[in-house]
């Protein structure tokens, strides 16, 4: 026995994963986890001003010497994952958690379009965090220093480029995580703090297969003192950083919608 | 006969649970209740039934596709879950026309289809506050006006009825009527059986996984009405509708619950309880009333023994 309906197609990919995203942008941006982790992001913004209204009398280093040495230690290598890892893990488990997901899996778009709006909200919450404060780091560390604020714009501009390409690739591992696992947050943080906090630093080829030491790379005005970690830490080419993150990033996303578009969402009361 | 849902032999297990065994029914135009106690299966036939879960065995269809992994049939189908769940921060106008934009209508027509909706559920003076704050029964009819909003042909109301007052009970009991008469296809989960009767006889009766019969509503009915039925009624003036309510005949027993203020009733005639009830709205200001299914548990048993 067949239906009289006349069904229409799934609608197009990306108008529906415009449509999902502008939904999730309202829901992601104004949320208590955005504005805690925005104080976090901006507390560099907050010792760089201290550092420059109580300068130490023996700091070896300039203004923009500190900024590299922040946009290396504190943002690319420590914060931004862990900013990945709480937004990006939570794309779809947000969802499962809060029951809402059902009212994206009973319209007629595909979960490719779910994924790709989720995704698209989570970078641009994460990037509208994350900017200001890089920027506003750089202003309070380089402004009215001898070098000055023109001095550094072009590394500030490949720095946030670092940044992005940074929050992009782990929060493609987070997201795969995400919906691969029920609970993603403590995987997340053993793969953070024990993989990427550790082997990274190992000699020999261990840090070719973490992502810290390719992310780490793309920033190169950072100062030289680094203590151990710099007598043993790896680093490569700008080029070849890019290439493995931004290949990463698109494997893990590809993966994370090759298992969302085939896993079953168990939504109950 | 035109049939929008199939289920041919589809069964459906978590683990070593077996929630739904050997399911077959076909579902065309008209609204069909699905009936059992907590735990027969409801919750799983319908997520089935809208391609929420995969069956482990046998195939369920909607509107002639496998209903698993066929997004495009949701352009004509509509989903009111049992779960309390929503965007909070959204007002109610833009719950629906946010969603309704995944249809694929663009601003001012989705806008234009949303209030149209809240207004049929009787919203509209709250649908600019946020849902954060709805009360339980204005969660309820929000949830139904986004599933209402598209015009969908098969509509899936999971307990839709749930925490409203007895207008609104009243009101959305008759849109179900009326979408039925349109050539809808409803199915309407509910252990509420008055508020079935008023819409239709035709009813799956499931229990333990297992569609017993498609049964005709008025035996169902007899057999609750010799089992008390226990309701919970939330009103402003709690001791005033209880002194109404006690002059009633077929009340079993009467509760004021001191931590809540609730009034807890244990009838045999539900009928004329809920009418009374219903007249007695406005004055004692009646606000969210639900009926308990423990009853309706030994009613099943009764019948799966028959």
């Amino acid at each position: 026995m067949t239906t009289e309906t006349e069904i229409r197609a799934t609608r197009p990919v990306w108008s529906a994963a415009r449509d999902v995203f502008f939904i999730s942008i309202e829901r992601m941006l104004p949320r208590p986890r955005s504005f805690w982790v925005f104080l976090l992001l901006a507390l560099p913004v907050l010792l760089g001003g201290l550092l420059r209204i109580y300068p130490p009398k023996d700091l070896p280093l300039t203004g923009f010497e500190l900024y590299g040495m922040v946009i290396a230690l504190f943002f690319v290598r420590n914060l931004l994952p862990l900013v990945a890892l709480l937004f990006g893990s939570a794309l779809i488990s947000d969802g499962v958690d809060s029951k809402t997901l059902t009212y994206f899996l009973t319209r007629p778009i595909s979960r490719l379009s779910i994924f790709l709006g989720e995704f698209l909200a989570y970078l641009v919450t994460v990037l509208t965090l994350t900017v200001p404060c890089v920027v506003l780091t750089y202003v309070v560390l380089c402004a009215g220093t001898p070098q000055g604020l023109g001095f550094g714009a072009p590394n500030l501009i490949q720095d946030l480029g670092a940044s992005a390409l940074t929050l992009f690739t782990y929060g493609s591992v987070f997201a795969l995580l995400g919906v691969s696992l029920k609970r993603p947050l403590i995987p997340g943080l053993l793969f953070l703090f024990v993989w990427e906090g550790f082997v990274a630093n190992f000699p020999g080829d261990a840090p070719n297969y973490t992502l810290t030491a390719y992310a780490r790379s793309l920033i190169r005005h950072r100062p030289s003192e680094e203590g151990l970690a710099e007598l043993f830490s790896k680093f490569f080419g700008v080029g070849e950083s890019v290439l493995v993150l931004g290949i990463t990033g698109v494997v893990c996303l590809a993966l994370a919608v090759w298992i969302f578009s085939r896993r079953e969402y168990v939504i109950s009361s | 006969m035109t049939a929008r849902v199939v289920f041919r032999k589809a069964s459906r297990w978590y683990g070593p649970v077996m929630a739904l065994n050997d399911v077959s029914f076909e579902l065309g135009p008209g609204v069909f209740g699905l009936l059992g106690p907590n735990g027969a299966g409801k919750s799983s036939l319908l997520k089935l039934a809208c391609g929420q879960l995969r069956p482990s065995q046998g195939t369920v269809e909607l509107l002639g596709r496998p209903a698993f992994g066929s997004p495009e049939v949701f352009h004509s189908v509509g989903l009111c879950s049992d779960t309390d769940a929503f965007f909070e921060d959204f007002t109610g106008l833009q719950f629906v026309s946010a969603l309704l934009s995944l249809n694929g209508f663009d601003r001012a027509e989705a806008e234009k289809l949303a209030t149209a909706a809240i207004e049929t559920v009787d919203l509209k003076d709250a649908m600019h506050r946020k849902i954060g704050g709805y009360s339980k029964g204005m969660r309820q009819r929000i949830k139904l006006a986004q599933a209402l909003a598209h015009q969908p042909e098969v509509l899936f109301l999971d307990e839709p009825l749930t925490g409203m007052d007895p207008q609104n009970r009243k009101r959305i009991s008759d849109l179900m009527k009326r979408l039925g008469e349109e050539g809808r296809t409803v199915l309407v989960s509910t252990h509420i059986l008055h508020e079935l009767e008023q819409v239709t006889r035709r009813v799956l009766l499931i229990h333990n996984g297992r569609v017993l019969a498609e049964g005709d509503l008025g035996e169902i009915r007899d057999l609750l009405d010799r089992h008390p039925r226990s309701v919970r009624l939330k009103a402003r003036d709690a001791r005033g509708l209880a002194r109404e309510l006690v002059l009633l005949p077929d009340l079993v027993s009467l509760n004021l619950e001191d931590a809540t203020g609730h009034l807890l009733a244990e009838i045999r005639k539900p009928d004329a309880f809920f009418s009374r009830v219903q007249e007695l709205s406005a004055t004692f200001g009646v606000e969210e009333m639900w009926v308990t299914d423990e009853n309706l548990e030994s009613v099943f048993s009764y019948l799966v023994r028959k």
